[in-house]
């Protein structure tokens, strides 16, 4: 993969995981044993491609139509109508302009959606967003004209923008799927026209380990859809669908989280990178139709920072970037080639100068609108890092259960990384630690009945089936999840409880996920490993959150040691924990989240609060407890001008929202009480203008503008296939009953026992054969008669 | 001796592979005339009727290429049902409604000479309540089954999956052939 190193080698070359001799040797041993093996299966493996090769020719060109250009194409979009070509409808341009103002991030996200059919369409486009954002914003542009959309009632929304489909008038509506995962569509562009929809949010930025970060999705992994179809949800799906999967018991809204995938060609930009084999796909894959249809979905970013601090580094580790110090001291970012193809998350990172390490933060706004009494409410984010623990801490013995994910979603490059991680793990266990493997698919299996002393031979043991991993199946996460957590017998407290999930965490029934993680964690503590190009960043982060835990990202090879460093540091060192934090008398506090976690090393103190009654004055306190010690750490509240803390509003309401969530999933979304909160995030979400779980974004042009005669149809827009990895096989079913391999084998064995049976008859006859052949082929010098053969007898 | 046991293992093996496939085709064969008749009794009766007792599919509707032997079609993708013939995939759309009908089948039983349909070539699918639909051939392609997915719209049409290519001996191939039939909402309608 192609990563940007600009600032120096980020990964020292001494520290980067390279295969040892020892790792060849265990790979490739046993290969004597299997010589002969292999030598008869080479053999059948010729045969059997032969034959294959020369009915494969038949069929090509038999079949008239079919070339070999063919073969090596694919397309996933059929136009609706029209000659029957197959070209994506509606083509996707995508532009991020980002501005990070003290730690949070504003952005606005562009998207162009242009009609290349000559018929009116209807843009339906699952956009991923990132997992904490609090989308304030929509807005339609078509040419010069602009149309501002508004937050309504989600039923409502949907009844507005339906009629304005109906009737003909440009209209686009914004409907939140999953809080990292939306629905955009876009009703009546123009045969030939462009439509500009532009979302706008907000997202708080992440602090860990002096490393400041932001991420921005582009595309998702499908997501597994466990559960039975429910049966007569297929007449009412027929008008509305735009998803590969069918309703099931378990995620009833499977048809609009499971958006077409594509797969974009390869970026021609970065061919002088070095390639992992197998990791983009190939050129003999690449969709013939894209090669000509060309640059859809890509996507350009521009990142604004500032930080207001001097930065030592910025980098990106999965996209190449330029930046720039500006006069004003910000830093301007932007992809080195312009544009990137959408199909892996973008992410940057930046750290200050060690001098000028932060410990503390603090941003204020104003609230625009009055609060409840005579003054305004002020919104505050705050920063603030404990201490550390320093180097001399005793290691507790842990007893850690990996979860693996083996699900087809994993395949291509997603699996390798779960491995070198799970394997890095392996060799960080202790003397006197437990330890346990689960892995999962379709079907959930233990590499040991209980948690093992982490002796040699059982961690050999691990080591080896772990490398035997393969990914395929499905993604039933519930049951590996109970296992992982019922593994401590009950009463045995003496060690420290950690589960290690390694996932891509596509799957759709995340709610019921972290229903089962709260219920069933007790001593436990869950941390997750988001693995691939675009894992599913809500699952990761939110089951860590309820697991009590913390979550790492890896995207690439050559990001698992680094990674995975940070997350032994958090796995090993004591926490810091009962949290409390004092704020000054007579102020009224609303902050979030409302129990402070415990905190991993690195971690900061991080909340968003909305404060009413006086003036921001006096201190606030922070208590905790760290390695059997008590600390206090204390921050001067003031307001900070500029309009640094622009934004802190929509980010302490979309906190509120996901803090009423939360609660919502353990009193039940549809009991009493949760209908009460369903209310709150209604008033909530329309008070401050965000999209939310119960309202959408709508916005309706006024003017009619499709004729009457002309009908509109629904252009599903894909979404790229993330890179490196395999889109699964379960759309389609095998449709080969391996007649012909069953024939040719009783052709072959019905021939070999005939051999065998009249073997020694057969050989003389053939050896007899053979010999009359070669007499009457290859001249007898003896009997030579001719003067030309004469003469060459002569010169021998 | 061990030239004899030799000769005895692969002559049984090879009856056997022989046996396996002929029992093959005589299943795909023989399935499809129950299947017919229970269809038939179907579409008098109102009543979904079982092919045979123990039959762990239904047939859902009837296809016909072009001028061939129509053949019955079954609920599901799942190598049972396509063992006895066609299946129309979960994911798919009943005939004539607003969403894509794909049905699958071995490109070596009933889906055999399928390459032959050229773009063109009408189609028929007889639904549960007795209706026949009318379908044109548009287009053919061959996909790589582990990069992409099913191509169901929104839209009524007809998608035929095969393996591909044709005459290939190994089964696990990710290669499919896809025939994909447009809609024709006016065509003549036929009564039984």
């Amino acid at each position: 993969m192609n990563r940007a190193l600009f600032s120096g080698q980020r990964v020292p070359r001494d520290l980067l995981v390279l295969p040892t001799e020892e790792y060849y040797r265990r790979r490739y041993r046993g290969s004597r044993r299997g010589r002969w093996l292999l030598f008869v299966v080479t053999v059948l493996a010729v045969v059997l491609a032969a034959v294959g090769a020369r009915a494969e020719e038949g069929a090509a060109a038999g079949s008239g139509g079919v070339t070999l250009n063919d073969v090596e194409a694919g397309d996933l979009l059929f136009a609706g109508g029209g000659e029957g070509r197959y070209l994506p409808a509606v083509h996707l341009a995508s532009k991020a302009q980002v501005s990070v103002r003290g730690l949070v991030a504003e952005v606005t996200l562009k998207q162009e959606f242009a009609n290349r059919s000559d018929q009116w369409r209807e843009a339906v486009y699952a956009l991923p967003l990132p997992e904490n954002a609090a989308v304030a914003g929509l807005e339609i542009r078509v040419g010069e004209r602009r149309i501002v959309g508004k937050v309504r009632e989600r039923e409502k929304a949907q009844q507005i923008y339906k009629a304005a489909r109906k009737a003909g008038k440009r209209a686009a509506l914004l409907e939140q799927q999953r809080p990292n995962l939306f629905t955009n569509k876009v009703a009546n562009i123009a045969p030939g026209e462009t439509v500009q929809v532009q979302v706008r949010y907000l997202q708080p930025v992440r602090y860990d380990g002096g490393t400041f970060s932001l991420r921005l999705p582009t595309t998702l992994t499908p997501r597994y859809i466990p559960g039975e179809v429910i049966p007569d949800a297929q007449t009412e799906l027929a008008a509305d669908s735009s998803g590969w999967a069918l309703p099931t018991d378990r995620v009833p809204d499977a048809h609009k989280i499971t958006p077409f995938m594509w797969i974009p060609p390869v970026e021609s930009t970065l061919g002088g990178s070095a390639k992992l084999p197998g990791a983009a796909p190939g050129r003999f894959m690449q969709p013939a139709a894209e090669r000509s249809a060309g640059g859809s979905h890509r996507i350009s970013i521009d990142v604004e920072l500032d930080g207001g601090l001097p930065l030592a580094d910025i980098s990106s580790p999965y996209h190449a970037i330029d930046f720039d110090k500006r006069s004003d001291g910000r830093y301007a970012v932007r992809l080195k080639h312009g544009s990137a193809v959408m199909d892996r998350d973008f992410a940057l990172q930046w750290r200050p100068r060690t001098s000028a390490m932060p410990r503390a933060a603090l941003f204020t706004q104003k609230s625009p609108q009055a609060g409840d009494g005579d003054e305004a409410s002020t919104y505050l984010q705050l920063l603030l890092l404990p201490p550390d623990a320093g180097r001399n801490v005793r290691r507790l013995p842990r007893e850690v259960v990996y979860v693996i994910d083996t699900s087809g979603s994993m395949g291509g490059n997603s699996i390798r990384q779960a491995k070198e991680s799970l394997l890095l793990a392996l060799s960080r266990l202790q003397p006197g630690d437990r330890f346990n493997v689960i892995e999962f698919n379709s079907d959930t299996r233990a590499f040991f009945p209980r948690p093992v002393a982490a002796e040699k031979q059982h961690i050999q043991h691990a080591r080896d089936r772990v490398e035997g991993l393969r990914a395929s199946g499905g993604t039933e996460m519930a049951p590996a999840l109970r296992l992982a957590l019922s593994q401590q017998l009950p009463g045995d407290n003496s060690l420290v409880r950690q589960v290690v999930f390694i996932t891509d965490g596509a799957v759709g029934n995340e709610r019921a996920l972290f229903e089962l993680i709260h219920g069933q964690l007790q001593q436990a503590r869950l941390f997750t490993v988001g693995i691939g190009s675009a894992p599913n960043g809500h699952f990761m982060r939110k089951a860590a959150q309820f697991g009590r835990g913390a979550s790492i990202t890896i995207g690439d090879l050559g990001e698992v040691q680094e990674q995975m460093q940070a997350l032994f540091a958090k796995l090993e060192n004591p926490l810091v924990t009962d949290l409390q934090l004092t704020w000054p008398r007579g102020l009224k506090v609303d902050a979030y989240p409302k129990r402070l976690p415990d905190l991993y090393r690195g971690e900061p103190v991080q909340l968003v609060a909305r404060i009413d009654g006086g003036s921001l004055k006096g201190e606030v306190a922070l208590r905790g407890r760290l390695a059997g010690r008590q600390f206090r750490r204390s921050l001067l509240l003031k307001e900070s001008g500029d309009g640094s803390g622009r934004g802190i509003g929509s980010v302490w309401a979309r906190a509120r929202i996901e803090s009423l969530r939360d609660r919502q999933l353990e009193v039940g979304e549809h009991s009493e009480a949760g209908r009460e909160l369903r209310q709150q995030i209604l008033q909530l979400a329309l008070d401050h203008q965000l999209a939310s779980p119960y309202t959408s974004f709508v916005a309706v042009e006024e003017e009619v503008v499709r004729p009457r005669g002309e009908g509109v149809s629904k252009s599903p827009v894909p979404n790229a296939v993330a890179r490196g990895q395999v889109l699964q096989t379960q759309a389609y079913p095998p449709t080969a009953a391996g007649l012909y391999a069953q024939l040719l084998t009783a052709a072959g064995l019905l021939g070999l026992a005939g051999l065998l049976c009249r073997g020694r008859l057969l050989k003389g006859r053939l050896l007899r054969r053979l010999r009359e052949l070669l007499r009457r082929v290859v001249p007898d010098p003896r009997r030579a008669r001719r003067p030309l053969e004469r003469g060459l007898v002569r010169g021998h | 001796m061990l030239r004899g046991t030799l000769f005895a293992a692969c002559l049984l093996a090879g009856l056997w592979q022989l046996g396996g496939a002929a029992w093959l085709l005589a299943k795909a064969e023989l399935a499809q005339y129950l299947i017919a008749a229970a269809w038939e009794e179907k579409l008098s009766s109102g009543e979904s009727v079982e092919p045979w007792p123990w039959a762990d599919t239904r047939p859902v509707a009837k296809l016909q290429l072009a001028d061939r032997e129509p053949l019955m079609v079954l609920a599901g993708g799942s190598g049972q049902a396509l063992a006895f013939g066609p299946g129309m995939l979960p994911a798919s759309g009943e005939p004539g409604e607003a969403r894509t009908t794909a049905i699958a089948a071995h490109r070596d039983t009933h889906f055999t000479g399928l390459d032959q349909l050229q773009p063109g070539a009408p189609i028929r699918l007889q639904d549960g309540r007795g209706r026949w639909h009318h379908y044109r051939v548009m287009e053919t392609r061959v996909v790589n089954s582990e990069r992409e997915r099913l191509p169901v719209f929104a839209e009524p049409g007809l998608l035929l999956v095969t393996c591909y290519p044709f005459g290939a001996v190994d089964p696990g191939g990710p290669l499919r052939y896809l025939v994909y039939a447009e809609y024709l909402p006016g065509g003549p309608p036929v009564q039984l």
